[in-house]
């Protein structure tokens, strides 16, 4: 009889839909501490009444800080991004046309991301 | 019980555009859609279309939308849609034929580029009979072969009203019926096909179409199980 139990191992080609989403689950994990954090952090243990000219100052002078708010930056801006996609995928049908506009989403996602992490790395603020 | 009831109707050889009959009719609570519909033919209007065939569910005709939502008509009793308001209309996302019949082709086309059937070409048994699976092996895929095509889910699917080349909801319950089938060897073949730009990712995990379906099979998480069996590659 045959009473195999072992899981079949198939071999099944990467496509970009499952990439996108698969990314689109992770980034959604990531964000999860991310987004939380900073809210918990910005909103609640120092409070909005609290952000003043010299927190932003502080917090800018620490490169852990600028690479949790491009890493937020990032993942956000890729799961909102990824999330546009799929709503153009409704009223995009011809394959060409959708891969061209998945392409655009992509270097927008980029060009964006690569903005905001120049600057926020450019800031070198004087604490005094 | 006293309803009133309105039935989609188009015949696009003489209509310029759709339209809705009404009917007043005394019926039993436990008259079923189908009934209703059954009436209208014979008392009031001969040329009402529509499919039906067993009339009790199994052959999966008469799928239809009652007050919006996908039901067999024959499955659904006047007492339980709770109003006696009832309308019905021809399922969606499918080209109307006449009044209540809508092509059924692409969705066919769909079931059929998934290859719903076994393939093994492997050599038979000792005995020259039978490829014999376990109890558990066979209730690993149970519940998706309940499924009987009347296309309930995929067409209360928004991802396949959008996009109608999308596979839909039945294709991919009838691949997973033969994936994790213990007997079938083309699981592979069949995982490459929904990983395609039309297949499983076009799932938006809606869940209409779980309550759409008449068997109560557990649609979702069958394209679920569909959708990790991709990304693994690993069919358990």
């Amino acid at each position: 009889m045959t009473t195999t139990t072992q899981p079949e191992k198939v071999v099944v080609k990467k496509n970009f839909d499952q990439v996108a989403w698969t990314w689109m689950r992770y980034s959604a994990f990531l964000l999860i501490p991310l987004a939380w954090g900073h809210i918990i952090l910005q909103d609640v243990v120092v409070g909005v009444h609290n952000i003043t000219t010299d927190y932003a100052i502080n917090r800018m002078a620490n490169m852990g800080w600028k690479i949790y708010d491009i890493a937020l930056l990032g993942f956000a801006f890729a799961h909102g991004m990824n999330g546009v996609r799929q709503v153009f995928r409704d009223y995009i049908h011809k394959p060409e046309t959708f891969r061209l506009v998945s392409i655009i989403l992509l270097v927008v996602w980029f060009l964006i991301t690569l903005v905001g992490a120049i600057a926020l790395l450019a800031i070198q603020p004087v604490v005094s | 019980m006293q309803i009133k009831l309105r039935v989609f109707r188009f015949d696009p050889e003489r209509d310029q555009k759709p339209r809705f009959d009404t009917f007043m009719m005394d019926v039993d609570p436990n008259d079923r859609v189908l009934d209703l519909l059954e009436y209208v033919k014979a008392d009031f209007d001969s040329t009402l279309a529509l499919r039906r065939s067993c009339a009790h569910g199994v052959c999966g005709s008469d799928a239809m939308r009652v007050n919006g939502r996908n039901y067999l008509a024959c499955k659904v009793l006047v007492k339980n849609l709770g109003t006696d308001q009832i309308t019905v209309e021809p399922i969606l996302g499918l080209k109307v034929i006449k009044d209540l019949i809508v092509d059924m082709k692409p969705f066919f086309d769909h079931y059929r580029s998934v290859l719903p059937y076994l393939i093994n070409d492997d050599p038979l048994p000792a005995d020259g009979k039978e490829r014999l699976q376990s109890p558990e092996q066979q209730l690993r895929f149970e519940d998706t072969t309940k499924c009987i095509l009347c296309a309930a889910c995929t067409t209360s699917c928004p991802s396949f009203w959008s996009d109608a080349n999308y596979v839909g909801p039945a294709a991919i319950v009838n691949a997973h019926r033969f994936i994790f089938d213990s007997r079938d060897k083309a699981g592979g073949k069949r995982l490459n096909i929904l990983n395609e730009q039309f297949g499983v990712w076009r799932c938006r995990t809606a869940f209409n179409c779980t309550e759409a379906c008449p068997r109560d099979i557990h649609i979702t998480q069958a394209i679920a199980e569909v959708k990790r069996a991709v990304n693994t590659g690993r069919i358990e």
